[in-house]
């Protein structure tokens, strides 16, 4: 277990955590803290299971280098492209000194998109058989006079009431009846239900109810799995604890044996190390914890690119950063602050709430597959349709006829035509022949002035997510770094910071598969959290924090309970207060450490709330969230970034016709190999390497930067 | 761009008493304007402002005081151009669409006009007819300078808890004054100074006064960061550039509209309806609708209605516009954010001095039943040329709001809310359950566990009512039993609009059950309300609410018997209730 005590000690100041006072204050016990495995002889794999691509990156913590490999994600059994990929990128050595493996995974999010999971019975208070289906009484879409919400994930025969109630102070206003919850069994048995939820009225504040069911549930004769409410959540709000709980129950079913037959799979290869699971929150859990706690992971996928982006700001020792990450069908933004991730504490998958920590990356539907067409009222639209793996765009040939943002980019010569990986050609002239055809609808002049317009409302989709993040937090996106990646990113850098004002567009070395670089940067973390509504005084910190000592207890008696020893020697406790003004309802969390007065917290909090709304107020507080976080590093300290392919093999130097969107036509110009630019060196041109295609327009310097990146730079007279 | 018929919407002096027809008409003049601007430009610039207008709903929902704007969401952010038409406005209460550009015009005249105006001000404004609602709709105008010229406006209209007037909440009031304090444009800031005497007048007049001015504070900062972001898309194109592509924008979205009418058959379609009452008289207030289909263009006729009522259930002419193209907005907008152009193929035509035109000092607090009532009968008028329209709803959104004082601290406590209701069959298929209303379709319950957390009740029940929804070949949905215990005394208003006719069904579906709500009273007494001020709870009342279910949609024995049973098996119907609607499944 990696929190059997002698968890190797990871020095201060990692990518994606670290930052002074948290690593000041790791605890430094040297006798304790001893790797285990065998020193200058581990790795650490990552890989990431996409839509898509599976990407597995391997790194070697003696030499420090880094192997990236992609390949093609099986979605009937993603436990085979994930093995495909061991197979093919980690030689049998390798994986026996593999330390952590490190797995980002979409079962659970996918379980639950596709309805694919437990069947799942609820037990309730009597009174509240239909929250599940009542949610909220909001629509999706207010203008729609025919949205209907998904159906419930428990069908109202599966919904179970039974009389009992706690008040909302604890107090117990009706005692549980047992032959309540007998009766249920009942019902459950003869339907078949695998899965339990058990999620009773205000147990936020008096759990003893919901802790009484199981031993009821056993009694009559369930022998499946039960999730209790306040285990999974413990925050007040019944129709989003309802549903997280629900998630829970639903997807645990798929994700432990999914998880088991990969750790199976990797042991019959050798391996001997940890199996951990990324976290949508940030870090990753042990199998044994993700197995159990699957909700926690559902979120993962965008994560990992915003760690890798926290490591690359932390190295470059730029305090604020922005994610831009333009994949296929979405572009990914985050806002990287002091290399800390932006969290939020509830998230929605498919139109349900989880409350659950989740790092606050958005998506927005701009990518390379992003489909343009004219609207009714004749204006270029783009997104969030996309054109998907198949038929993809036009110019691979595989029978899209649908311009995409793809198509535009090759038409305008920002990508060079011919064999992409995959064995996918791009042809184009299918690109030129699928844009044409909107330039009449909407009064263009040609394929040129579409493809030129696709790019820039793209970019425009981008811009209004990353001035979202920012903005929201009080952060002026001109005065951040942009980190470009993914496939797509680097051709969009240039426009990006463009719309932006930004001056300055980093592209890191390996752009298409930055992201997994993310996944061996992860901390082990686990968090609890409890609704504590309270006015904020001396007193009630001290009650917050008591709370918070009772939610450290549990965690590390969960994990004693799951095989786990209990707090590791370099483990750092973090609490986390929710707060806000008596009367309002949307909160700021604050880091509180003991010791802390009252008057202290209230300054942090005042001086974060006046940053993201530019006021502040008199008046009292108070606490709602008592938050509490446990989390150590893994081995080997910070990863180094991937380096730039090696400059053995700089390939050739080609003359190409390329669009510049400055000087708004197209104008000759080169494509570089990557290796091949070793100075700054003013645009128009593209910088080309295996996964990406980095754009520099003409008033753009592009030269390589520290830690293999490219550093691409808007010129003065521009601006 | 100017309406062709400006309404002069802060005074009372109009034509004879009750004659005339005004017409309410916002068409452009001659051909579109914009068909120059560069069409990538206006697309850009067309999702810039939206996605400004969405940063200020943002930015009020995380710093309001009052559970009636963070959860309820009963406010609405737009931008408005210098000619009152609307640039954008973020998905906020549907019911104050497009009300604010009446507003914004009042508000700016208030002050002096124009001219008067300084980077800086915010203007505050909640006259009842030039806002369309109550005087607890409150409006805060920014106006948006870019380049040193007043540009726009950024607006944000939202639900104070209270602003004096007889009660918190009044279904009964005889004039204008008994319903509030009214600002009818006054500087709150001027050139950025708080302007201290306005706001001392702004906490002397409300029973709520901390929460009032924590969400003053909220509105402020939303308009102005509105404000902020605006400037910017006019500064990175120029003003030149930017109102081209605004009049290109206004043109998309009337093609939009005009396309779809376009596609319609041309006629004249009616509908007519019965509100239960106006507050006062007790007695059912029917009228109805014209709706005229010619071309691209529709006119929706609200001429045959009586005068306005003694009771406060007058529609000012800003919120009937506004419900009628709530209406459009709900069928032809192919869910976009509208901006003024979705708005200009409809004229609206109304009689001064009528429900749907009231004239000053006529009460008016309850203006939302007219108006949530006229959309209903405009959905059904045009059900006759569009058959996807659905059977009726529940058709209200069951307002009820509560105040007090809590035992052990004397404070003053306020809360109220709309509450969801069936929505109704349609050939697409069985109406939701519980939904909020049209009218309020972005708003969200409240839930059961921040209620007890902050209020002196318990929820003993929140359930969907079996049996409740309109039977049919598609079934009406659900509507919502909520059953409140009271902790402590307090007062409860009762603002129920459609208890006496049930939610019609469509194309041989049956009705659905209209609302009501009773009241046990702790010595046994059992009270009926629908529209009640200031209702007396004593601890241990429970109050019950039904809310009314959906109508259903083809007759019932049309319903798949696999349906039926479907229905059957998850409670959502009763053996019985099979049994006399869908003999035919059993």
């Amino acid at each position: 277990m990696p929190y059997d005590g002698d968890l190797p000690r990871t020095p201060p100041g990692r990518g994606g955590t670290g930052d002074g006072p948290r690593a000041a204050r790791r605890r430094d016990r040297p006798g304790v803290s001893t790797p285990r495995v065998r020193s200058g002889a581990m790795t650490t794999i990552g890989v990431d299971v996409g839509g898509t691509f599976t990407d597995l990156v391997s790194r070697d913590t003696d030499t420090g280098q880094i192997t990236v490999a992609k390949r093609p994600t099986t979605p009937a059994a993603p436990e085979l492209g994930v093995l495909a990929a061991v197979d093919a990128a980690v030689p049998p050595e390798s994986l026996a000194r593999c330390a952590y493996f490190v797995h980002g995974t979409t079962v659970g999010l996918n379980a639950l998109l596709e309805r694919r999971g437990a069947t799942v019975g609820l037990i309730t208070t009597e009174g509240f058989r239909d929250v599940l289906e009542i949610r909220r009484g909001d629509r999706d879409d207010p203008y729609d006079l025919f949205w209907t919400p998904p159906p419930p994930l428990v069908p109202r025969r599966l919904r179970r009431e039974v009389a009992e109630r706690v008040a909302a102070d604890g107090t117990v206003v009706r005692e549980l009846d047992p032959e309540g919850v007998r009766r249920a069994a009942a019902v459950f048995a003869a339907e078949g239900v695998d899965a339990v939820a058990v999620v009773l009225i205000n147990a936020y504040a008096n759990a003893a109810h919901e802790r009484a069911v199981p031993a009821a549930l056993r009694d009559a004769g369930f022998a499946g799995e039960v999730s209790l409410s306040h285990e999974v959540s413990g925050e007040y709000r019944e129709y989003e604890r309802t549903t997280t709980t629900v998630v829970d129950a639903f997807v645990r079913h798929r994700m432990g044996p999914y998880l088991r037959n990969l750790d199976r799979g990797l042991r019959a290869r050798g391996f001997t190390g940890r199996l951990l699971v990324t976290r949508s929150g940030g870090g990753a859990l042990t199998l044994e914890e993700a197995a159990a706690r699957p909700f926690e992971t559902i979120l993962s996928g965008p994560v990992a690119g915003a760690a890798a982006t926290a490591r690359l700001a932390s190295s470059l020792g730029r305090s604020t950063a922005i994610a831009a990450d333009v994949g296929g069908t979405s572009f990914d933004t985050a806002l990287i602050e002091d290399g800390v991730l932006p969290l939020l504490f509830q998230g929605e998958v498919g139109g349900l709430p989880l409350q659950s920590p989740w790092v606050d990356v958005r998506s927005v539907g701009a990518g390379g597959g992003s489909v343009a067409y004219v609207d009714a009222g004749g204006l270029l639209r783009v997104g969030p349709r996309s054109a998907g793996a198949v038929p993809g765009p036009a110019c691979y040939g595989r029978g899209g006829t649908e311009p995409t943002v793809t198509d535009a980019a090759l038409h305008l010569g920002l990508i060079p035509p011919g064999p992409l990986a995959g064995g996918i050609d791009l042809d184009r002239d299918l690109a030129t022949a699928a844009l044409a055809p909107l330039a009449a609808p909407c009064g263009l002049p040609g394929a040129d002035a579409v493809a030129e317009g696709v790019m820039r409302i793209a970019a425009a989709h981008m811009a209004h997510a990353v001035r979202g993040v920012t903005v929201e937090r009080g952060v002026d996106p001109r005065r951040a770094v942009l980190v470009a990646f993914g496939g797509a990113g680097p051709l969009f850098g240039c426009l990006l910071a463009g719309e932006l004002g930004a001056s300055a567009v980093v592209v890191p070395a390996n752009a298409g598969t930055f992201s997994a670089v993310g996944l061996v940067q992860a901390d082990l973390v686990r968090g609890a959290a409890r609704t504590l509504v309270r006015p904020l005084t001396d007193a009630a910190l001290a009650e917050a924090l008591t709370l918070a000592g009772a939610l450290f207890t549990r965690l590390f008696t969960r994990l004693a309970g799951r095989g786990g020893g209990g707090e590791p020697a370099d483990a750092v406790r973090e609490i986390d207060l929710d707060l806000r003004h008596l009367g309002q309802e949307h909160t700021l969390a604050v880091r509180v450490e003991p010791g802390d007065t009252a008057g202290g917290v209230r300054a942090r909090f005042t001086a974060r709330y006046r940053r993201a709304y530019g006021h502040d107020m008199p008046g009292p507080l108070e606490i709602v969230t008592v938050r509490a976080t446990v989390r150590a590093g893994l081995p080997g300290g910070p990863a180094p970034l991937p380096a730039p392919a090696a400059a053995g093999a700089p390939g050739e130097r080609r003359d190409i016709d390329l669009w510049s969107f400055h000087r708004k036509r197209f104008v000759p110009s080169r494509a570089v190999p990557r290796a091949a630019l070793t100075q700054a060196t003013p645009g128009p041109l593209v910088v080309v390497e295996p996964t990406s295609t980095t754009y520099v327009d003409a008033g753009f310097t592009v030269a390589p930067h520290e830690c293999g990146t490219l550093l691409v730079t808007r010129e003065e007279k521009t601006l | 761009m100017n309406p062709v018929n400006p309404v002069n919407s802060g005074s009372s002096g109009s034509s004879g008493n009750g004659g005339g027809v005004v017409r309410t008409a916002f068409a452009a003049a001659g051909p579109a304007p914009g068909a120059d601007a560069d069409p990538i430009t206006t697309e850009i610039v067309r999702q810039g402002l939206n996605a400004a207008a969405d940063h200020m709903k943002r930015a009020l929902t995380r710093t309001a005081f009052s559970p009636i704007i963070y959860e309820a969401l009963d406010f609405a952010v737009a931008f408005y151009d210098t000619d009152m038409c609307m640039l954008a406005q973020a998905p906020t209460l549907p019911a104050f669409m497009g009300t604010l550009g009446f507003c914004v015009r009042a508000a700016v005249e208030g002050v002096g006009g124009p001219g008067s105006l300084a980077p800086g001000d915010v203007i505050l404004y909640n006259d009842p007819y030039g806002t369309g609602s109550h005087p607890q709709d409150a409006a805060m105008v920014v106006p948006v300078f870019a380049g040193g010229e007043l540009t726009a406006y950024s607006v944000i209209k939202a639900h104070w808890l209270d602003i004096g007037g007889k009660d918190p909440y009044s279904t009964d009031t005889l004039d204008v004054y008994q319903e509030g304090t009214i600002f009818p444009g006054v500087k709150l800031y001027d050139a950025g100074r708080l302007v201290g005497d306005i706001y001392r007048m702004i906490l002397a007049n409300s029973r709520m006064a901390d929460m009032v001015i924590g969400d003053i504070n909220a509105m402020v900062a939303g308009a102005r960061a509105g404000g902020e972001a605006l400037a910017a898309i006019v500064d990175r194109y120029g003003k030149a550039e930017f109102t081209a592509c605004v009049a290109r924008m206004y043109a998309h979205g009337e093609a939009l509209v005009r396309d779809w009418f376009a596609a319609l058959p041309d006629g004249v379609y009616t509908a007519s309806g019965a509100i239960d009452s106006d507050g006062v008289s007790g007695v059912p207030v029917p009228f109805s609708v014209k709706v005229t289909v010619e071309g691209t263009r529709i006119e929706v006729d609200l001429t045959d209605c009586p005068d306005q009522t003694p009771g406060p259930i007058n529609c000012p002419l800003p919120s009937t516009v506004a419900a009628c193209r709530l209406a459009v907005a709900f069928l032809a907008g192919a869910g976009e954010q509208p901006n003024e152009g979705h708005f200009r193929p409809l004229d609206v035509l109304t009689r001064p001095g009528s429900l749907f035109h009231p004239r000053r000092p006529a009460p008016c607090f309850m203006y939302g039943i007219p108006a949530d009532h006229a959309i209903e009968l405009v959905l059904a008028a045009l059900a006759e040329a569009v058959p996807d329209v659905p059977a009726a709803s529940g058709g209200d959104i069951n307002a009820l709001v509560w105040w007090g004082e809590r035992e052990a601290t004397g404070t003053p406590w306020t809360d109220g809310a709309p509450h969801p209701v069936g929505q109704g069959a349609s050939p697409r298929g069985d109406g939701a359950g519980a939904l909020m209303y049209l009218s309020q379709s972005a708003t969200r319950l409240t839930p059961a566990e921040v209620w007890e957390a902050r209020n002196p009740w318990r929820i003993e029940r929140m359930a969907l009512a079996e049996d409740s929804g309109g039977p049919g070949t598609h079934r009406g949905g659900p509507g919502l039993d909520l059953s409140f215990r009271c902790l402590e005394d307090h007062y409860l208003t009762s603002a129920l609009a459609r208890t006496r006719t049930a939610p019609w069904g469509r194309a041989g579906g049956h009705a659905g059950r209209p609302g009501g709500l009773t009241v046990e009273h702790p010595d046994g007494t059992v009270e009926e309300h629908a529209l009640r001020t200031r209702i007396p709870l004593a601890k241990d009342a429970v109050v019950h609410l039904r809310t009314g279910s959906g109508g259903g949609f083809g007759p019932p024995s049309g319903r798949d018997p696999q349906a039926v049973q479907a229905d059957l098996r998850e409670g959502y119907i009763t053996e019985e209730h099979a049994r006399r609607h869908y003999p035919h499944a059993l």
